[in-house]
Parts: structure tokens; C-alpha cells; sequence
């Protein structure tokens, strides 16, 4: 989720009202924001946005616009989404770049002086957009640059990198594609976007008329015409990328942007080589949002009935749509800065928002259902009661730990333990496969607390399983966990017993092997011959791994085992 | 019997009289004041036994400190009593260097400290300590030259040690030199090689103050009617209690500690709130904690490029790193609705879905995905279900993160289930969980509802908060699983509320190690 800072007066300016803070929390709900900050010594209000489907508002002129469209009771008309009559400047896009970014789009925005806050606020938008919506300027970047000393067309190219040479921002000498690559900080950050879907490394390259270097997209501009600065007055800007409609999308926003900060906004004509989605020539800023039909059968089944046909138009234009009625449908349209609206109920939601959610009436579920526990939590439960009745503590812990928790300290091998692949730290790199380790890890931090030690814990713990869907399986079981200085075999089996005993199932102990418990002390629990735990006396070298220094003894048992009709 | 009647609070103070009690008031009654080892010696008791009861009746203000005397003694160290058998280190030192002359050798700094296998810093104090004397120089080479045939620091030392080693004993009665030697060579902070150390002791005397005396005047003249202390079997069966009475206790004490079966206090608190959400008409619902892909995020509509599925948020598994192919039809409807929408009325993401990508195996990172599992397997309509999930995120593990943590959500699935039940549902929660009526509604994201919202509710307590997250399903998470009536998921935020009634500040401590912590935490609900 985007966080966003920016002077409060600089939202209210572009709104054209101003507000408390107070009436500001309720008003930025239209936006899905929160308040996360205000520091009235700078005037700086930090904004949560919530929609990672909306970067349209992740900027101040986007949740300004949202508001101030709701204050006037429709959105502005932003005229330059309408296709130009007149012959426009043009970007010339060549061939080859259809492996790597091979979209571009571009606009003018003149008649307007970029201000200290305008850049600072083009900026974190420019941030923003590229890194989130861009994906790390991976499928959309943005070039801003001063507009007069460019000569149309512009032509966008594959170069070679070793003989191109231009001197990028933040450095003084010319240097070729590969050098920028190689030392330059945005160069290193942004190399790999240059891998084409062929394998290998592109470079695109932005030039004008007169063969100037614009900029190296995505990586750096050009020194020369692309360090835009407080007091330029006219401006080209351009995004390329991967996919045509987050281009267009991306370029649309921004371009709603310099409009709404009153500059004038001029369309450029893209030239692509072949045809795209919408042609072998654009106008961009382009419009490639389509109409929908929101049907109010639709409409009243999901928000209830609460709605006239009538107020669910009047609430979509307010939030930005173009909306026609005709019987019982609403034709709707998002402004060409969304790109958001994939079936009717989104649209329905921007209804309800722009209503006010808390305008709603509320209403209880009314139809009858039974509540219930699975059988796993009802004999885990029944389990658990046992216990406490025992006279055992209860322990809670992470299911996530070690090889050298659940295995190398238990004298056990590493293998049959489920590991991530993503490991962030070794600790918590294993899922557990059983609960004794767990208990293990509260006895070897406890020995300050009084003795005698009784634990418990019942959980989830996973094991492999070849037949299953996931190769895995999730279980349920219940470890205890004795430790006192006479902890012993009899004591341990002796609550087993009465644990199975309560619960009207017998069980056997048959003799066997393991590796983490002392030889001829550990005995294996069957239920109608089917294996389903262990108990014994941990091995001293066992105890030793845990730095332990008090007998432990243990049970464990599947509780999945225990499913009985009569529990 | 004496003339004087007891009266009925002296009757009590009698009877209440611990046997040590009775002994101690009357040694004191003969002879007052006594010190403490006195009244050992004369009434044979042990001195903890003593020191207790005189505890006891001071509370009790029936005697009195009449004086304090501080006496030092010094003892040996295990430091010392090796010294004793061994020689100090300054005695080795010198008698070694003296040896090494005699033989017409040298004895350096580095020998010594092979031979004796020390370090030069523990050498350095008693090489000091000789040097100061006199008795002894470095030469070039770190050789130890003895400058006098005897030492007087050496046999004095090695003389106080002989004394001490046969018990602890009185540091005031010896002269000054002597006090002073072993004042160098007692272990204090930062000199724990030392063979003395010096404690302080406090004889103290006691007397019967005015109360006392009158008690221990009525023990002495009418005897204590000895009071039993334990009812045992045999009291009851020969019928002793009907004519021996029990000593009152001292009930004011503190109890001794005993260990007790408890439930975790975490797991309390979640267990009031699935009986909560039991009684409300939920039935639970489980799934299992390594799951694909496919059913953490595909079902739920994540686009398979969403930012919240790539490796800095989700643990991806090891081995197996794939299930099993995903069962139609699921998996074909839910890759077309993410290519177009299928027939859900969507336009879809629009991107080509990948079905291998679809199969990788991840530790749920979602309880939704439980739910998503639940809308595949007939679930009952109209239906309520609840999981309380433990689910993954790969995260930095600190105060506020944790790394595996439960998730309280759930579905309701049914033809009356609109926005408006949704707000509905969403107050319930609130008055069941956080007792408030206090509710507001904020526009909220995600992926799998719409529309969506999020809970804010006023605690009584803790003030505004959010609760939970909610929202209808979108068709295109419903359709392709089969389900075609409209359903709330709802998820709840309950960690705070339950580290706030749990008295914890830090996340890690819901699951922590600390055993006395676990033993100690309240369980206030």
C-alpha cells in the first residue's frame, strides 16, 4: 500500500476549499486513504491509499481531484482525452524494440510554472508510479524533460551502447550506454531491466529531431535536457514500457495531473512500426476505457435494495464516471486516468463510496445456521481439558523453526523436515514435523522457574506425504513434556494411560528404537495396531544438545488418530 | 491456677504460641538480655530455628534488639584452601626464583607462567606485592632475581593461611600488619583469585519487651496447652481432637507456590472467541498449512503478478516445490477468469496465466485460503464458516511482526448476504468482540471482495481501532468454484485486543519461552 506525504494546503488549493483534519478523515474516504500523520510545523500530512488497483490516486492532485469531483458533482472535462483534429508532434518508434519496452507515450504540458512544491510533488508521483504500478520501472517508467530544446519528431530506437554517448544526470563527461550501466548509480539499480524477452541486453534510446539525446529509458536523461527544474514553464513528458494500456494509463494520469495544476496539455502522435491493440498510430493522452452495462438487478443485489436507479448514476458521475441510463442498466464509464473497473461490482462499489458507506443502513443475516467445531478441534479440545486436569501448562509456539531444533538437537537427520525455499532467517526456516522440539525450546529457557515442569502443547505440526496433493500433510498432535529431578518412564506412561483410559480407547506400548530417547525407554503407542506416537525418556546427549540439566520425559500422539465416535 | 483470670486475648495469644515460641520466651524470661548464639546453646536449637521464631515474636513485638555488635571474620576462599595445600602464588614465586639462583639458574617471567599455567596478568599482583617488599626485582629478559633470602610477606601470609584453613576467625583481635595482609589478599569485586575473604557478622541480643513479659510470666506460671498442628487420621479415629485443641496459624503468611494446570493464556483468549463465533452460527472450517499457490491467491483473484506473491512475502516451499496437477474444472475456470473473465462478467486481468506457477507449493499465507478451499467443497447454503488460521508472511520478525501468526476469518454464503448484511454482520462482530456499538465504515481493497470494507470500531478501552477487513466476493472468485450465490468474507484483526488483555507489549511474547511468563500472565477474560 502507497504512502504518500504533501502539504495539506497544496490539497486544499487544488481542491479549492479548505478543511479541518477532522472533515478531511471523512472526506479522504472517497479515496480509500488514511491519515497516518499530520505535522503541523511543515504543513505535511502523510496519506495511506489502500487501492493498489487505483495509482491514480496515489498522488495529491488524484485524491484532490476525487474530492473536489464530489464537491462540484462532476469531473472536469479534460478535453485532451478527446481526439485531436490538428496535426500533432510525433514520437517515431523503431524497429526491435518489441523484445524489450517497445511502448511509448508522451504530452506537452506548457503555460504553467513548475513550482517547489509542483516538482516535489511530480516527483514522489514519478516514484511512486514507476516503482509500484511500474514494478521498478520494470513494465512502466517516466521521463520528464524540458520541453524547448527538443526538436520534433522524437525517435525512439534501439542503440548500440558502445558508441552512444551522452552525460547522464548527477555526472559532468559524456559516457557511452555501457559506462552508465557499469558506474552509474541508476545504471547498476536498473540494469536488469534491460534483459529482453530474447535473453539478452537492450538499450533504448530517446533523440530528437537534430539527433539530441533525451535519455536512456528506463535508466537515466540526458543532463543536458532532461533535469527539469523549479521555474521551467513548458514540459515534455513520456512513459514507455511493456504493456500498452499501463503506458497509456500512466501517461493519462500524469497528464490529468499537469492539468489539474492548470497547464496546458498537448497531445503527441506515437508511430509504432506495426499495428498494436489500438493502431499503428496513437494520440496520446488516449482514451482506451470502454463503456459497461451495470444492470440495477445487479446493482440492488449487492448493496440491497438501498438504492433508486437514479441515485446510482448520480453517485458515479459525482465519483468521475460518464454513466447513461436506459431501462434498468446503467452505461458506465471510468475517466481514462482509472483503469480499475473489470466487471459491474466495481463500479458498484464506487456507488456505495461515493454515497458514504456510513450512509448505509445496516441489516443482520437473517437466514438460520447451526454453529459448529471440526472434529479435529472438538478431540483437540477434549485432549487439552485432559491435560489441564493433569495438572499441565499450556504452551503456545511458533510452528516455525529449525534443522537444528526439530532434528540435530533431537539426535534426529535433517532429512523429512518440510524447509522454505526463501529463507529470512534460520531460526524460523522449518516447519515443525513435531511438538517436542517446541516444548524442548520452553524448557531450555525456563530452568529459573520452579520445578516440578509439566507441559503441553496440542498443534498443528506437517509432515511429508508422497500421497497427497501437496506431497504434504497437516496433522494434529498433542505433545507432553515432564521435567523434575525423578521425571521417569512409569510417571509419563502413567498419564497416558489415564489420557487414553478417559478416553475409552486402548492402546499398546510395543518396544522399539529412537533415536532421541534412551535405548530400552522408549516405547511406540498403537491404537487397533496403527502406530500413532511415542513416549519415553529423552537421551541425555538429547537434553545435552538443549543444554538441559533436568530428566525430561515425553509423550507425543497424532490426535487425528484419536477419532472416535464417542468423543 | 494463678488468682489473675487470662483474659480472652492473652487465651489467644497463649494458645497461638509456636513450641519454638515457648522455648525461646522462656530462656529469655530466665535471663535477659541474650544473644542469639545463646539462646541456641540454651535451648539446643538449631540457630535457623531460632533466628525464625525471634523473627516471629518481633513481629509480634513480644521481645526487642537490645544491641547490635559488627564482627568481622575472615575465612578461606577455595582460592585459599588450594594456597594451603599448594602454597600461594607469591610463596611459589619467591621459593622459585630463590631455587632457580641457588642452582645458578634463572627463573623469567615466561617459565613461571608455563610451570605454574598462568597468564602474566594473574602474575602481576603478587609480583608487585614482592617487589614493594623488596624481596624480589625484574631483570632484563623478565628475569625474576630474588633480592633477600626470606620474605617476611611470604611467611606471614603462608602462617595466616595455616590459621584461617582450620575455620573461619575473628579479623578484629589480630594485630594491624596481620589485618593488613589480609586486606590485600582478600577477594573483592574484580579480584577473585584471592585466598581470604572478610564477612561481616552481626551479633544481636534480645530482651522481652512489656508484652512479652507478661507472656512469658503466664507460660511460665501456667504452661502452654500444647496444641496439635496437623489433623491426622489418628486424631480423628481415637477421638483426640475433642480434648486437644489446634494451633491457630499464622494465616497472614504468604502461601508456598504450587504449579498448576493452565491453559496457555494466549490460546484462552482464542478459544473465547471461537466460542464466540461457534454461538454466533459458525462452524469451522480447517485446511492445511502448505498449500499451492492456486488455492492461497489464484482462486482469490491475485493476478500471478501481484506484488504480494513474490518472494518477499511469501515463503515458498523447499521440497516438494509443486503439487499435484490442480483438479478440473477449477483450474481452467480460474485461469481463464484470470485471462478474460471466463463467464463471470469480468474482463479479466488480461495476462496469460501460468498453470506450472499455479502448482508452486507456499506455507498459507491467508487464512482466505482455508475459505477459497471451503467454496470448492459443496459448503452449505446458507452457511456460515470460521478458520482461525496459522498462517506465514516472510517478514522481519520484531515487535509488531511476527512470523507465524493466527488469522480469524471466515465466509457467509446465502441468497439474503448484500452490502447491507455485510454492515450488518460487521456491527455484530463488534458488540461480540469488542463490546461496542461504536462502529464506522471505511472504504477498503482487496483483491478477492467488492466492495470492500474495513471496520473501525470505538473500544471501550482501547479506543478507536480497526477491527477487521470485510467484503462480498467478487463473481470472479464465486463462479469459477461453483458457488452462485453472493458471500461476505470477513477477517479479523484480534492481536492487539488480545496482547492488551494479556498485559504484553511485544508480539514474539505470544509465543514465548519463558516459562515463569506463561505461569504468571493473567487471563483477565
Amino acid at each position: 500500500m502507497p504512502t504518500i506525504d504533501f502539504p495539506k494546503q497544496d490539497l486544499e488549493t487544488l481542491i479549492g476549499h479548505t478543511f479541518t483534519l477532522e472533515e478531511l478523515d471523512k472526506w479522504i474516504l472517497l479515496a480509500k486513504g488514511e491519515i497516518k500523520d499530520y505535522e503541523p510545523a511543515t504543513d505535511t500530512l502523510k496519506i495511506e491509499l489502500q487501492d493498489t488497483n487505483r495509482p491514480d490516486l496515489w498522488c495529491t492532485e488524484g485524491i484532490a481531484r476525487q474530492i473536489r469531483t464530489k464537491l462540484d458533482e462532476k469531473l472536469l472535462p479534460y478535453s485532451f482525452f478527446k481526439p485531436a483534429k490538428k496535426t500533432l508532434d510525433q514520437i517515431k518508434v523503431g524497429h526491435g524494440l518489441h523484445v524489450i519496452r517497445q511502448y511509448i507515450g508522451g504530452f506537452k504540458a506548457t503555460g504553467y510554472t513548475l513550482s517547489d512544491r509542483g516538482l516535489a510533488q511530480l516527483i514522489q508521483t514519478q516514484e511512486k508510479l514507476a516503482d509500484i504500478f511500474g514494478r521498478k520501472r520494470k513494465s512502466v517508467s517516466i521521463g520528464i524533460y524540458r520541453l524547448d530544446p527538443i526538436q520534433f519528431p522524437v525517435t525512439y530506437t534501439i542503440a548500440d551502447p558502445d558508441t552512444v554517448r551522452f552525460t547522464p544526470l548527477g555526472f559532468d563527461e559524456p559516457m557511452t550506454l555501457t559506462e552508465i550501466l557499469e558506474c552509474h548509480p541508476k545504471g547498476i539499480e536498473y540494469k536488469s531491466t534491460l534483459i529482453g524477452q530474447d535473453g539478452k541486453q537492450h538499450c533504448p534510446l530517446l533523440t530528437d529531431a537534430n539527433g539530441t539525446i533525451l535519455s536512456f529509458p528506463p535508466i537515466i536523461n540526458s543532463r543536458e535536457i532532461g533535469e527539469v527544474q523549479v521555474g521551467d514553464k513548458n514540459l515534455f513528458v513520456e512513459v514507455t514500457g511493456t504493456d500498452l494500456r499501463m503506458v497509456l494509463h500512466a501517461i493519462n494520469i500524469l497528464a490529468a495531473n499537469f492539468a489539474d495544476r492548470k497547464a496546458k496539455i498537448d497531445s503527441i502522435e506515437v508511430l509504432y512500426p506495426a499495428p498494436t491493440e489500438f493502431g499503428k498510430s496513437i494520440h496520446v493522452p488516449y482514451d482506451c476505457g470502454s463503456e459497461i452495462e451495470v444492470p440495477q438487478e445487479i446493482i440492488n443485489a449487492t448493496l440491497g435494495n438501498s438504492l433508486t436507479l437514479n441515485e446510482g448514476k448520480q453517485a458515479l458521475i459525482e465519483y468521475g464516471y460518464q454513466v447513461k441510463s436506459h431501462v434498468k442498466t446503467l452505461y458506465v464509464k471510468q475517466p481514462p486516468y482509472r483503469d480499475d473497473l473489470m466487471h459491474p461490482v466495481d463500479a458498484i462499489e464506487d456507488i456505495a463510496i461515493s454515497t458514504g458507506y456510513n450512509a448505509f443502513s445496516t441489516a443482520l443475516p437473517s437466514e438460520f445456521t447451526v454453529g459448529s467445531l471440526s472434529q479435529s478441534e472438538i478431540i483437540s479440545d477434549k485432549v487439552r481439558e485432559l491435560m489441564i486436569g493433569f495438572g499441565f501448562q499450556e504452551i503456545l509456539s511458533n510452528i516455525l523453526s529449525s534443522q537444528e531444533d526439530l532434528a540435530i538437537r533431537m539426535n534426529l537427520p535433517t532429512t523429512d523436515i518440510i524447509e522454505v525455499d526463501n529463507v529470512m532467517s534460520l531460526t524460523y526456516s522449518c516447519v515443525r514435523q513435531w511438538i517436542i522440539p517446541s516444548l524442548l525450546r520452553v524448557e531450555a529457557a525456563s530452568s529459573h522457574s520452579f520445578y516440578p515442569h509439566c507441559l503441553f502443547e496440542a498443534g498443528e505440526i506437517v509432515q511429508p506425504d508422497p500421497n497427497t496433493e501437496s506431497g504434504t500433510r497437516t496433522l494434529n498432535a498433542i505433545g507432553a513434556l515432564l521435567a523434575h529431578p525423578n521425571a521417569n518412564f512409569s510417571e509419563i506412561h502413567s498419564y497416558v494411560d489415564l489420557l487414553f483410559y478417559t478416553l475409552g480407547l486402548s492402546y499398546k506400548v510395543k518396544p522399539t528404537t529412537h533415536p532421541s530417547f534412551i535405548d530400552g525407554r522408549v516405547g511406540q503407542l498403537t491404537l487397533n495396531q496403527e502406530p500413532c506416537g511415542l513416549l519415553g525418556e529423552l537421551h541425555p546427549q538429547v537434553l545435552d544438545n538443549w543444554q538441559i540439566t533436568m530428566p525430561c520425559t515425553i509423550f507425543e500422539l497424532r490426535l487425528d488418530a484419536l477419532q472416535a465416535d464417542n468423543i | 491456677m494463678t488468682q489473675k483470670e487470662s483474659s480472652p486475648l492473652e487465651e489467644h495469644q497463649l494458645s497461638s504460641l509456636h513450641p519454638l515460641e515457648v522455648a525461646i520466651l522462656s530462656d529469655l524470661h530466665k535471663q535477659s538480655p541474650t544473644s542469639e548464639a545463646d539462646l541456641a546453646a540454651h535451648t539446643g536449637l538449631d540457630p535457623a530455628q531460632v533466628s525464625m521464631s525471634i523473627g516471629w515474636m518481633q513481629a509480634k513485638q513480644y521481645i526487642t534488639i537490645t544491641s547490635e555488635v559488627l564482627t568481622k571474620v575472615v575465612s578461606l576462599t577455595s582460592v585459599g584452601t588450594k594456597f594451603s595445600e599448594e602454597g600461594s602464588l607469591l610463596e611459589r614465586i619467591f621459593t622459585g626464583a630463590t631455587e632457580a639462583k641457588q642452582q645458578g639458574g634463572l627463573l623469567t617471567m615466561k617459565t613461571l607462567q608455563e610451570t605454574l599455567g598462568l597468564q602474566a596478568s594473574d602474575l602481576s599482583g603478587p609480583i608487585g606485592a614482592l617487589k614493594t617488599e623488596g624481596s624480589l626485582q625484574i631483570g632484563p629478559g623478565g628475569v625474576l632475581e630474588p633480592t633477600s633470602p626470606v620474605s617476611e610477606l611470604t611467611s606471614t601470609l603462608r602462617m595466616l593461611i595455616e590459621d584461617i584453613a582450620h575455620g573461619p576467625a575473628s579479623y578484629d583481635t589480630r594485630p594491624d600488619t596481620e589485618r593488613k595482609i589480609i586486606d590485600t589478599f582478600s577477594q573483592r569485586r574484580g579480584r577473585s583469585q584471592e585466598p581470604f575473604r572478610v564477612d561481616e557478622h552481626i551479633t544481636r541480643s534480645f530482651a522481652l519487651t512489656d508484652a512479652g513479659q507478661a507472656i512469658a510470666t503466664n507460660v511460665m506460671t501456667t504452661g502452654v496447652k500444647e496444641g496439635y498442628a496437623q489433623l491426622t487420621p489418628e486424631i480423628l479415629k481415637d477421638g483426640s481432637w475433642r480434648t486437644r485443641a489446634p494451633r491457630p496459624y499464622n494465616i497472614a503468611l504468604r502461601p508456598p507456590r504450587i504449579t498448576a494446570g493452565k491453559k496457555h493464556p494466549y490460546r484462552s483468549f482464542l478459544d473465547k472467541v471461537k466460542t464466540t463465533l461457534v454461538s454466533m452460527g459458525f462452524e469451522e472450517m480447517r485446511g492445511p498449512i502448505v498449500e499451492s499457490e492456486f488455492w492461497n491467491m489464484d482462486t482469490l483473484y491475485m493476478p500471478q503478478f501481484h506484488p504480494a506473491r513474490d518472494i518477499h512475502d511469501v515463503y515458498f516451499v523447499k521440497s516438494p516445490a509443486y503439487s499435484e496437477p490442480i483438479p478440473e474444472p477449477y483450474v481452467s475456470r480460474v485461469s481463464q477468469t484470470h485471462r478474460d473473465g471466463w463467464t463471470t462478467g469480468s474482463r479479466g486481468w488480461r495476462y496469460s496465466f501460468n498453470e506450472q506457477q499455479t502448482r508452486r507449493l507456499v506455507l498459507r499465507s491467508q487464512g482466505t485460503a482455508v475459505s477459497s478451499r471451503t467454496l470448492a467443497s459443496q459448503p452449505k447454503i446458507p452457511g456460515k464458516y470460521f478458520s482461525m488460521a496459522r498462517c506465514f508472511r516472510y517478514d522481519q520478525i520484531d515487535a509488531t511482526h511476527a512470523t507465524d501468526f493466527f488469522q480469524t476469518e471466515g465466509i457467509v454464503l446465502g441468497n439474503t448476504i448484500n452490502f447491507q448484511t455485510l454492515l450488518g454482520l460487521l456491527s455484530l462482530f463488534a458488540k461480540e468482540m469488542a463490546q461496542t456499538t461504536k462502529v464506522k465504515f471505511a472504504p477498503a481493497y482487496f483483491p478477492f471482495t467488492e466492495p470492500s470494507v474495513e471496520l473501525h470500531v470505538e473500544h471501550p478501552k482501547l479506543g478507536w481501532m480497526e477491527l477487521g477487513g470485510a467484503g462480498l466476493l467478487r463473481p470472479e472468485v464465486t463462479h469459477p468454484l461453483g458457488i452462485k450465490v453472493p458471500v461476505i468474507a470477513w477477517g479479523l484483526g484480534l492481536d492487539r485486543m488480545a496482547m492488551i488483555a494479556l498485559g504484553i507489549h511485544d508480539i514474539r511474547d505470544l509465543f514465548t519461552a519463558n516459562l515463569d511468563l506463561i505461569r504468571q500472565q493473567p487471563m483477565p477474560f
